[in-house]
């Protein structure tokens, strides 16, 4: 739950502050921990005094409760001067007050003021969530010369004013009750101290498309070795695959390779191809990654120099490719071309290393012969390695898949030969492609004349086959493809079949006016299915234009699915070993959809390009980065501060039974002897505060600073008890 | 005729006001409709892919997508009283691919219930009611029939009411629960006398 890495301020001095006050804590909270059973017991014991009126004595908790109107977010909802005066009758409570906006600096003026003047020892605001203001108050009670953790929010806005929009009795009767929880764990709140550690100056891209590539590129440029982790053969990803690029035309390869030699060249770049995450430990500043390097059956120069292989290794000169008897569909031209078991996807890769695909390999050795005795870069017996490095934080930029459209039968896909996927066209029209950059029809090589795009194909889809969401590029290289055969083809005329046309991007409205005057006909109308003339192997597509009012059947030469795009397969596994969570659509889930796209809710851990939701290549860039410099920004600190959540062990009363080790999902517990006895300790920088441990211990042994037994037993009783002590 | 000055009627049709305003919906048809056919006829984005699915468009003037939008809209009248309302066959293939997983046919079906209350249905239809309650069946067998199914091996009659009619009373008994003999017949006499 660690998300905030807000407050980065005089980062020499704090560290002083946190040693000296370490012990002293230590021996506080030893001192409150077994205290606290007793006082648990009969729900806050100084509770009982006050009810009286609001006057504490001192030494005894006096609290400030801050109702904030929010405007009328809440206040329009519910009777605040109710709620004020019920805050009054509150045990603990000294003073209350409320604002328009107390999250305004007069707001936060008021919370100064008030704890000064009233002597508080808590604060409780009650206002929005605290995902949105609770670092504000947070600051806003250290200004005031308390200890940051005295403070406690009482959510009155998200979980209350905007669901009982219309019921304002209940509403109020609702805060009531969250301002009397929330009272009576501030009562009970400690002193509590954020731990620094320091930030490993490395960091890690997972995934060499072009988001990962730029990301990668900007971290080494700003002097911080990175790691760019790379499952394909070579780096390039989607956008290698693509022959030109909306709205501009360039030849997507063209923009691309300068990149890509960068990233090889690039001496803070550690580039992993044919390279997995396998397993990653730690936390923000210090994770452990675990790298498995598949077995590649190629050494570099570099490896053969290792070997004692003087002027060795792959060259790249493809002598093994062609003396290989094995033929294998081609992955990188989407099964259109045949490659050999050692291969190369296409002769820009980088980096320029063969890579032997041991599922079809046969391992007879002609191609260790064809390498000759000089080289000697092929090992038949290589095996996966394992490589660990210690990295500081990481970038995830996993990329897409296209989803299998032939579960839309009635486009028929894999059924009909002329029909395509989107991908596909972008081999056949590109110059480097399986045809030279001739598009024909798969059926019998010739030349369409009259080709229909099926736009949607999968997206804004809510049968369960397609995807909910728009796949957002489609309308765009759709009107590219348009384009292309335009040029390339004399008197071939596009015809789009579309709902929308989302062209919503810096001269894409532009474009799609140029496509329309270049001829391109666009129906507005989504395809219901599509028939396949048996004979000839043309297809008629059936639609409704929905403009004219009446239904269509289009014969064309070929179909092109504009199919839609969903997470790339192993992206599920992935963020597990990071933690990251998804949305309900698969893609990965960022820390705020508006103000916060390429954080996570995993400290350390960001987010780039089209694993976060389908970006075209502009957006990609931007995405990546931001993750870059969002990723930098710890780096160059030197330290963060962890939330001081953390567990304890109350080491009189633990058994070292050692079922909270078992059960900690971030490894921060073990077994330890101290005087003579085992007990548990925790290692406070992984530990992240989940409670697991605390909720489980048998004895009672484990206290959870901030969310204490005592405070939650105080928050259930105040919220059973309904005030009445 | 006296405003269009001589022009054919047709013109007088096409110069009629054809603005859509906002009296002319009426938001309980919306909810009526979705109350019957159990399904999101509110969520239709008007895609096209059930006329371009449907097997009666093409030979008729038979629009679901249009019909589709004057649920949405609560075009009420208009969806009501369009006699292609009663052209579906009630196939389903719009329903298999519509995107929105809305059951266009079941729309089609609930408004075909709302105009039956305000008697507005073809007499056709009224008629099929009376042979169900006849036989059992909407199309009953004929000799035709018994014929080509003595010819494959069949019995002369399917495994139906028409060899078990001692089922009829039940079938009877569900057709008047819901009236629907009686207002067919009400409604053939009105018509044909």
């Amino acid at each position: 739950m660690a998300e905030k890495k807000a407050t980065t301020k005089k980062a020499p001095s704090k560290k002083e502050d946190t040693k000296k006050v370490a012990p002293v804590k230590q021996e506080v909270k030893k001192a409150a921990a077994p205290a606290a059973k007793p006082k648990a017991a009969p729900a806050a014991a100084p509770a009982k005094a006050a009810p009286a009126g609001s006057t504490t004595k001192p030494g005894e908790a006096r609290i400030g409760v801050f109702i904030c109107h929010c405007g009328t977010n809440i206040a329009g909802s519910m009777d605040i001067p109710a709620v004020e005066e019920y805050a009054k009758t509150l045990p603990n409570v000294a003073y209350v007050d409320n604002y328009k906006y107390m999250c305004s600096m007069p707001g936060q003026a008021v919370i100064s003021k008030a704890v000064k003047d009233n002597h508080l020892t808590g604060v409780v605001v009650s206002a929005c969530s605290p995902r949105l203001h609770e670092p504000t108050f947070r600051t806003a009670t250290k200004e005031a010369g308390l200890n940051p953790f005295r403070f406690e929010m009482a959510n009155i806005r998200e979980q209350n004013s905007w669901v009982h929009m219309h019921d304002r009795e209940g509403s109020t009767d609702k805060a009531k009750d969250a301002i009397r929880i929330a009272v009576a764990k501030a009562a009970l709140l400690q002193d509590l101290f954020p731990k620094t550690v320091p930030v490993e100056k490395a960091a890690m891209v997972v995934g060499a498309g072009v988001a990962g590539m730029q990301a990668a590129l900007d971290l080494a440029a700003a002097g911080i070795k990175t790691y760019l982790v790379e499952a394909d053969t070579s780096i390039g990803g989607r956008m290698s695959q693509l022959d030109k690029t909306f709205p501009t035309l360039d030849c997507s390869q063209c923009i691309l390779t300068p990149k890509m030699v960068d990233v090889g060249r690039a001496s803070m770049i550690e580039l992993m191809t044919w390279s997995e995450v396998h397993e990653v430990e730690g936390y923000i500043g210090n994770f452990d990654v675990t790298v498995r390097k598949k077995a590649r059956g190629v050494i570099t120069p570099k490896e053969a120099e290792a070997r004692g292989i003087v002027g060795g290794g792959c060259n790249g000169c493809g002598d093994c490719e062609t003396a290989c008897p094995v033929v294998k569909p081609n992955e990188f031209e989407v099964g259109m071309k045949p490659r050999k078991a050692i291969y190369i996807n296409h002769p820009q890769v980088v980096p320029l290393l063969y890579t032997i695909d041991f599922n079809s390999c046969v391992k007879c050795g002609i191609c260790v012969t064809a390498c000759g005795p000089e080289k000697r870069a092929i090992d038949l017996e290589s095996k996966d390695e394992f490589v660990k490095v210690k990295v500081g934080t990481v970038i995830l930029a996993t990329g897409y898949d296209i989803v299998p459209i032939e579960k839309k039968e009635e486009w028929g896909y894999k059924r009909f030969e002329n029909v395509i996927t989107s991908l596909e066209f972008e081999r056949l029209i590109c110059a480097s492609g399986p045809t030279g950059g001739h598009l024909i029809r798969p059926s019998d090589g010739e030349t369409p004349k009259r080709v229909a795009f099926v736009l949607c194909a999968g997206s804004r889809d809510n049968t369960g086959t397609g995807k909910p969401y728009c796949s957002r590029f489609c309308c765009m290289y759709s009107l590219k493809h348009a384009h292309q055969i335009i040029e390339k083809i004399p008197g071939c005329i596009p015809y789009i079949f579309y709902m929308d046309i989302r062209s919503f991007g810096k001269m894409y409205e532009e474009f799609y006016y140029r496509i329309q005057d270049e001829g391109a006909k666009f129906i507005r109308g989504r395809v219901a299915n599509i028939i396949e003339d048996k004979k000839t192997k043309n297809l008629h597509v059936m639609t409704d234009d929905t403009l004219l009012d009446r239904p269509i059947d289009m014969e064309v030469d070929m179909v092109v699915l504009a199919a839609a795009v969903q997470p790339k397969e192993d992206t599920n596994r992935t963020r597990k070993l990071f933690g990251v969570s998804c949305s309900s659509d698969g893609w990965l889930l960022e820390a705020h959809p508006k103000l916060n796209p390429c954080g996570t809710t995993t400290a350390g851990v960001f987010l780039a390009g089209v694993c976060q939701g389908p970006k075209d290549i502009p957006d990609t860039v931007a995405s990546a980065e931001g993750a870059a410099s969002a990723a930098s920004i710890p780096i160059h600190m030197g330290e963060v501060e962890l939330e001081p959540y953390f567990a304890t062990c109350i080491e009189e009363k633990c058994a070292g039974c050692g079922m909270c080790v078992n059960l900690c999902p971030y490894s921060a517990l073990a077994l330890v002897e101290k005087n003579g006895r085992t007990v548990m300790e925790v290692t406070e920088a992984k530990c992240k505060g989940c409670g697991t441990c605390g909720g489980f211990c048998p004895g009672g042994a484990i206290w959870m600073n901030h969310f204490t037994t005592p405070q939650i037993v105080a928050q259930i009783d105040a919220f059973l008890l309904g005030g009445e002590q | 005729m006296a405003r269009t000055k001589g022009y054919p009627e047709a013109l007088d049709k096409k110069l009629r006001e054809q603005r859509f305003f906002r009296e002319d919906s009426n938001p309980e048809f919306t909810k009526n409709v979705k109350a019957i056919s159990r399904t999101i006829a509110h969520m239709c984005y008007q895609c096209g892919t059930c006329t371009g699915s449907c097997p009666s468009a093409p030979r008729s003037s038979y629009r679901i997508r249009k019909f589709m939008r004057r649920a949405v809209l609560g075009l009420e009248n208009e969806a009501l009283t369009d006699p292609d309302l009663w052209l579906c066959t009630t196939c389903y293939s719009c329903s298999d691919r519509c995107p929105r997983d809305i059951i266009p046919t079941d729309v089609i079906m609930s408004m075909r219930n709302l105009a039956f209350k305000r008697d507005i249905v073809p007499v056709n239809f009224l008629k099929t009611v009376t042979a169900i309650y006849a036989s059992g069946h909407g199309v009953p067998n004929n000799d035709v029939n018994r014929a080509a199914r003595e010819k494959l091996g069949l019995t002369r009659d399917p495994p139906t009411t028409h060899m078990y009619p001692e089922y009829m009373p039940g079938i009877r008994k569900i057709i008047d629960h819901y009236k629907l003999k009686a207002e067919a017949d009400r409604i053939i006499k009105e018509r044909e006398g």
